[in-house]
């Protein structure tokens, strides 16, 4: 923020410190001049070829996850939503919600064998073999699965991901 | 409920455009629900009611404006859309202006000022950011290469930052005070380079290996004065040097915990025993950071095999099979770890031992001699982690066990290196100190003659006048043998000798000046972290640099793919990287005493590293493949650089400790002498007051021997002795070794002891003749003294720092000896009955005079023991000599504390159990409890210290002389109040210059003072006699008469010397140590005193008393 691009009033800097984002994120997307239209979007594929994402395996579901329609297509908002989520200062807590709005491919509140198989072609570009993934699914899920439904419910994937070692994004 | 009302509120609320989505955002609220704990929908249930409420209620409103408050704090935790979380915030923040106005004039002048602050804070945080350093450069490289290449930067950006803080504390408190306000450059010995080294200290080569102008500058510990106060503000050097040196290493730890307890909070719950293999490395397995395409590839791959060998993993947990082929596999992987740590260890230490054997032989060292120490160290550290990774691949361990391996196996061997070189170091810094003391028990006793004479050539001219005197008067008191010619002949041999000295002992206090230890082991840690950064810098520039062109523009006309085949690209190997850079501040650490400059050297480096580096690993490396992850929130690297601190420490401060600081340079060279002599005069009271008891003790069963066994014990001492002098001649040869420059001690001797030797033998004869009709045997071996001590020199010459060792042994038997003279011989009888009262004199009062007469007597025996006659009618001028000796002694005692110390010990042991063995309590009704209490204390002390051999200040009777030593050492007291001291001698003493004949020309001041601890028993002996038994004293009584007057004659003019004495020491020396002086020479003097009462000795103790304050201040002056 406070970057020279764009202008935002003073009341709409001391709101959106809420975010924790300081300083100056991809001033090439954000639209120059968000005080007078405010609901431009800008499209997934646009947000998805930036640096910070360019490269990250989710990201068609990070901006889905974070985009007001579900399609990735971001208004101003959504986006500084998005690097708040995303950046350093964010809490844990916050983190790991996304983190699992994220896994959760089908929005149903619960990370499924379906999801755990999307996510793992998504991370290894489809290189492990079917029975590789369905090993590793079924896995995973015995693991972390406390309340033996077969899949993750987000109480499961809080308890899981708060004892690894380096959740860290 | 909540989640339903929520969304109406927000759809009401929301801008036309969102409606739109509105049935998403339903159902995406939904969700956010579930998620939200029962306390955030509670909250937001209260912000809407607060909106109805137009409360009157002050308290009401108040709260509810805390709750709003609480709202805006914690709206970023909220996994809300940014449009509601806007909503809600300025929802909150309406109500809180609104109310809050009304509450109080005051509030909303609080809030008006909070918010102020709040933008203030924004704009100064915003600032701040632009002022972190490397901040842009570490995003870039986190951008490509994820969090863990990032965590080394930031890491090490961290580790800039203390040692920032560490060059600053350094920098205004040690270097500019001393650069500002010490002495400058070339006004002091320790700031100027000498003169055979001055037309090479500009020479590369000279700058190169840190000597020259660099040895002696500010960068060393040698540079920095030792003057109590420097500047107008009398800013106290020393104390800041030291306090510095300890706040490096405080707020060292204090900063690590601090920062680690920070990190622990944040990840609170990481230490389970859980482990969910699977699911970390499905959701936690992307470093969301990386943007490098290539990167986020090596990523993708690594991921792929980690997931693979979890598989493999568990797969192999069912089936478990050639186990024992794995196990002798990970035994030999261990073995050879093992194998080249041990083998790194030695090989610093044979390498430090090899430059220090060529440091000795060679005179010019070629440039790969100078520096071979450091850059096989540097070697090491640099090969031995490839080693260690290849044997790694050995083990076959999953990755992840294998790299903790991999670090602790890398962290031991820096730790070993470190802890070998400093080891060897010291290694070395004992054998220089061994070699220093050597020489500096050869000069150490001239220079107060030496000063004093090469000084003023009148000056000495009147000394020696007055000296002549002296002894003439001495002579007709005793009105015995010695005859003024030959004290005349002394007095011109002596002279003579002093001349001699002068040369030697100029080019002795050069070679010593060089010697400053500490210097030498910060100039080597110094070398050596310059040598480490040249190897960085080289190995990033060949390994990684010169790979990445090759493979880059040769993979091209190459038959196989050099980028993903054999040569690749260098990885950054983040583990590794890390760990050098603990072991890098870990040598910080270690050098920061000595070396005050090394952290700012370090903040150069780091600086220089974070450049090199960060552009290394921009242009040509690549991500490690078995990535190491380490977030910001990982303590592992703060762990293991807490480990590294500690351990650094630990050499550091037990080389602050236990080894003496150099004499001649940096600013402890005074103080903690200081510390040590006031340890030490305690302790040599103490122990005083014990021999005292003891010989008491001793007494009443000598009587009885005496009577009974005197013509016995005659033949029987002759016997002993010589199982005696073997025992000194192991001990010779122990000192020979102990002592590593025995030549040019060996060659002051030689000229000194020709004249000196002949003039003492001559005076000496004549007592033995007379004693060697009593003696038999004894005085018959001995009988011709100078044919003697042709053979006795010839060991000691080389012995010089403990011939007396032996002696201790000697002492008692000549003790025996003594007594049995004294009984058989009516003349011989009537001189040493005359003897116990000087002595007991002298000995009671002065625990150093006591080791002094130690010292004669010793000396004398070594002879042969006929001398001991003479030595018991010297006695009591030789107090003062003694004095000047024993204080020119303490110069080795303070050097060689393991050497010497141990002499005492061995004496008061054997004697100790001496007396135990036969009169267990013969004093013990005449001295008071307290007495009794310490001397058995210093009994067990001593005792133990013996079976330990600690080299610790063993030698409780040294602690009394360090005070005196120090006092007298002050550089430039030193030289005037030895010669006032002098003067006083020669005025005072009649026996004095007799004995400083003896003494101070004698070969070696090591050898008088290791004469010294055998001697204290004896002297004690002789002199307890006396004392112990009224009727004997009364029997004596007749004899006493003449020298008692001697003796009161004598004291007058000490005290006259003594009180000139004081005053200049007064002027010469600080304050304080002349007040510590006086304390315990008061203490000392009124428990002397009282013992004495106790003696019951009425006649002479007013004499004594007096004699015994004169003493005392002479002496401790």
């Amino acid at each position: 923020m406070g970057n020279k691009q764009t202008t935002f009033t003073e009341e709409q800097l001391e709101a959106y410190q809420v975010t924790g984002v300081t300083r100056q994120l991809a001033p090439h997307l954000v639209p120059l001049d968000y005080t007078n239209n405010p609901d431009i979007k800008v499209p997934a594929t646009l947000i998805v070829t930036m640096p910070e994402l360019k490269e990250n395996p989710f990201r068609d579901r990070i901006v889905e996850t974070f985009s007001e329609d579900g399609q990735g297509n971001m208004s101003f908002t959504d986006f500084v939503d998005m690097f708040s989520a995303l950046c350093e200062a964010a809490p844990r807590e916050l983190k790991t919600i996304y983190a699992f709005k994220i896994y959760d491919f089908n929005r149903d509140s619960f990370i499924c064998k379906e999801d755990l198989k999307k996510t793992l072609n998504k991370l290894t570009k489809g290189e492990l073999t079917p029975e590789e993934v369905t090993l590793v699914c079924d896995k995973a899920v015995e693991e972390a699965d406390l309340d033996g439904d077969g899949k993750l419910s987000f109480a499961d994937f809080e308890n899981m991901i708060s004892k690894a070692p380096d959740f860290l994004r | 409920m909540s989640a339903t009302s929520e969304c109406v509120e927000g759809g009401s609320r929301a801008p036309p455009a969102a409606k739109r989505h509105k049935s998403v955002r339903k159902n995406s609220r939904r969700i956010f629900s579930a998620y939200q704990d029962p306390q955030h929908s509670f909250s937001d249930d209260g912000g809407k009611e607060d909106e109805g409420v137009d409360s009157n209620d002050p308290e009401e409103m108040f709260q509810n404006i805390q709750f709003q408050k609480e709202i805006i704090a914690n709206i970023r935790t909220r996994p809300w859309p940014m449009k509601r979380k806007l909503n809600v915030l300025k929802h909150a923040r309406e109500i809180v202006l609104k109310y809050e106005g009304q509450l109080t004039r005051t509030r909303g002048y609080q809030t008006a000022g909070a918010d102020l602050l709040k933008k203030l804070y924004r704009l100064l945080n915003n600032i701040v950011v632009i002022f972190i350093p490397w901040e842009v450069r570490i995003k870039k490289i986190e951008s490509h290469f994820g969090s863990g290449v990032a965590s080394y930067f930031i890491f090490l950006r961290w580790l800039f930052g203390i040692n920032i803080v560490l060059t600053i504390m350094t920098g205004a408190f040690v270097v500019l005070p001393e650069l500002l306000a010490g002495a400058p450059f070339g006004t002091t010995r320790s700031k100027t380079i000498p003169k055979e080294h001055l037309a090479s200290a500009q020479d590369l080569d000279t700058i190169w290996s840190l000597g020259g102008y660099l040895q002696y500058s500010v960068l060393f510990y040698g540079y920095y004065g030792r003057v109590r106060k420097i500047g107008g503000a009398g800013y106290r050097l020393p104390l800041a040097y030291f306090l510095v040196g300890m706040a490096v290493f405080a707020y060292s730890f204090i900063i690590l915990l601090r920062k680690m307890a920070k990190n622990s909070r944040l990840s609170l719950a990481s230490a389970s025993d859980e482990n969910f293999t699977f699911c970390w490395r499905v959701f936690c397995a992307w470093d969301y950071l990386i943007g490098n395409p290539e990167a986020a590839e090596c990523k993708g791959a690594a991921i792929v095999n980690n997931i693979r060998e979890a598989i493999v993993e568990e797969q192999e947990k069912k089936k478990d099979t050639s186990l024992a082929v794995l196990i002798s596999l990970r035994i030999l992987a261990n073995i050879l770890v093992l194998l080249s740590l041990a083998g790194s260890i030695y090989i610093i230490y044979f390498v430090v031992d090899r430059s220090q054997k060529l440091e000795q032989e060679k005179a010019e060292l070629t440039l790969w001699e100078k520096n071979e120490v450091s850059v096989v160290v540097s070697l090491i550290t640099m090969i031995a982690p490839s080693a260690f990774e290849l044997v790694a691949q050995l083990e076959m361990y999953h990755p992840r066990t294998s790299l903790r391996f991999q670090l602790a196996r890398v962290l031991v061997l820096y730790l070993g290196n470190l802890y070998s070189l400093i080891i060897a170091l010291l290694d070395k810094v004992n054998s220089m100190n061994s070699a220093h003391q050597g020489s500096s028990a050869n000069w150490s006793d001239p220079i107060s003659l030496l000063v004093s004479t090469s000084q003023s050539e009148t000056h000495s001219l009147s000394t020696r006048m007055s000296k002549i005197s002296a002894f003439e008067h001495h002579n007709i008191t005793v009105a015995t043998m010695t005859t003024a010619l030959n004290v005349t002949s002394n007095n011109r041999g002596h002279s003579g000798s002093i001349y001699n000295q002068t040369a030697p002992f100029e080019k002795n206090a050069r070679s010593q000046q060089d010697q400053c230890w500490e210097t030498y082991v910060g100039q080597e840690m110094l070398k050596l972290s310059i040598i480490d950064m040249i190897f960085t810098v080289a190995s990033i520039l060949l390994i990684d640099f010169i790979r990445g062109l090759v493979v880059r523009y040769l993979s091209d006309c190459c038959c196989w793919d050099l980028e993903s085949k054999f040569p690749e690209y260098g990885e950054f190997k983040i583990a590794e990287n890390v760990l050098h850079l603990i072991y890098n501040q870990g040598m910080i650490w270690m050098g920061a005493f000595f070396s005050p400059c090394l952290p700012a050297f370090n903040v150069l480096k780091l600086i220089g590293l974070m450049y090199l580096r960060s552009w290394a690993v921009l242009t040509c490396n690549v991500p490690h493949q078995q990535v190491f992850r380490a977030s910001r929130s990982n303590n592992f690297y703060l762990t293991m650089l807490l480990f590294m601190l500690f351990l650094c420490m630990l050499p550091t401060i037990f080389a602050i400790v236990k080894y003496r600081p150099s004499q001649h340079c940096g600013p402890f060279s005074m103080l903690i002498y200081y510390l040590q002599a006031i340890a030490r005069s305690l302790k040599f009271t103490n122990n005083q007051l014990r021999m005292q008891l003891q010989t008491e003790r001793t007494e009443d069963k000598k009587k009885v021997y005496q009577l009974a066994a005197a013509r016995l014990q005659a033949p029987e001492a002759a016997s002993e002795t010589k199982p005696d002098q073997q025992e000194s001649d192991l001990t010779s040869k122990e000192a020979s070794i102990h002592s590593p420059s025995p030549r040019r001690n060996g060659s002051i001797t030689n000229f000194q002891s020709p004249v000196l030797r002949g003039n003492s033998i001559h005076t000496i004869t004549q007592s033995a003749s007379r004693t060697k009709l009593t003696r038999g045997n004894v005085s018959g071996s001995v009988r011709s003294p100078v044919t003697i001590l042709p053979k006795r020199r010839a060991e000691h010459i080389p012995n010089r720092i403990r011939p007396l060792t032996g002696a201790p042994s000697d002492t008692c038997r000549s003790k025996s000896c003594l007594h049995m003279a004294c009984n058989s011989p009516a003349h011989c009888s009537h001189c040493i009955h005359s003897d116990p009262l000087y002595r007991k004199t002298l000995c009671s009062l002065h625990p150093v005079e006591a080791s002094a007469i130690i010292a004669a007597k010793s000396y004398n025996e070594r002879r042969g023991h006929t001398t001991r006659y003479m030595i018991v009618n010297e006695h009591k001028p030789r107090a003062k000599l003694l004095r000047s000796a024993t204080r020119i002694p303490c110069h080795y005692l303070l050097e060689e504390p393991a050497e010497i110390m141990k002499l005492y010990p061995h004496n008061m042991r054997r004697y100790a159990a001496h007396s135990s063995h036969y009169q267990p309590h013969s004093y013990r009704p005449h001295t008071s409890q307290h007495l009794i209490k310490e001397g058995e204390e210093g009994n067990k002390n001593t005792k133990k210290n013996m079976l330990v051999k600690a080299r610790r200040p063993q030698s409780l009777s040294d602690l009394r002389q360090q005070a005196q030593f120090y006092i007298g050492d002050h550089v430039e007291s030193h030289r005037t109040r030895h010669r006032v001291r002098e003067d006083d001698e020669k005025d005072s003493g009649k026996g004095e210059t007799d004995w400083r004949d003896f003494d101070i020309p004698s070969p070696s001041q090591a050898s008088v003072r290791a004469v010294d601890s055998p001697f204290g028993q004896s002297s004690h002996h002789v002199q307890s006699p006396s004392r112990r038994s009224p009727a004997r004293s009364r029997h004596l009584g007749s004899h006493l008469k003449l020298n008692l007057r001697a003796n009161v004659e004598t004291p007058l003019t000490e005290s006259d010397s003594a009180s000139v004495a004081s005053s200049s020491d007064q002027q010469n020396s600080s304050t304080d140590q002349y007040i510590q002086v006086i304390h315990n020479k008061e203490r000392y003097l009124s428990s002397d005193a009282s013992q004495e009462k106790l003696a019951n000795r009425k006649s002479k103790t007013k004499a004594d008393l007096n004699l015994e304050s004169n003493d005392l201040i002479c002496s401790n002056v």
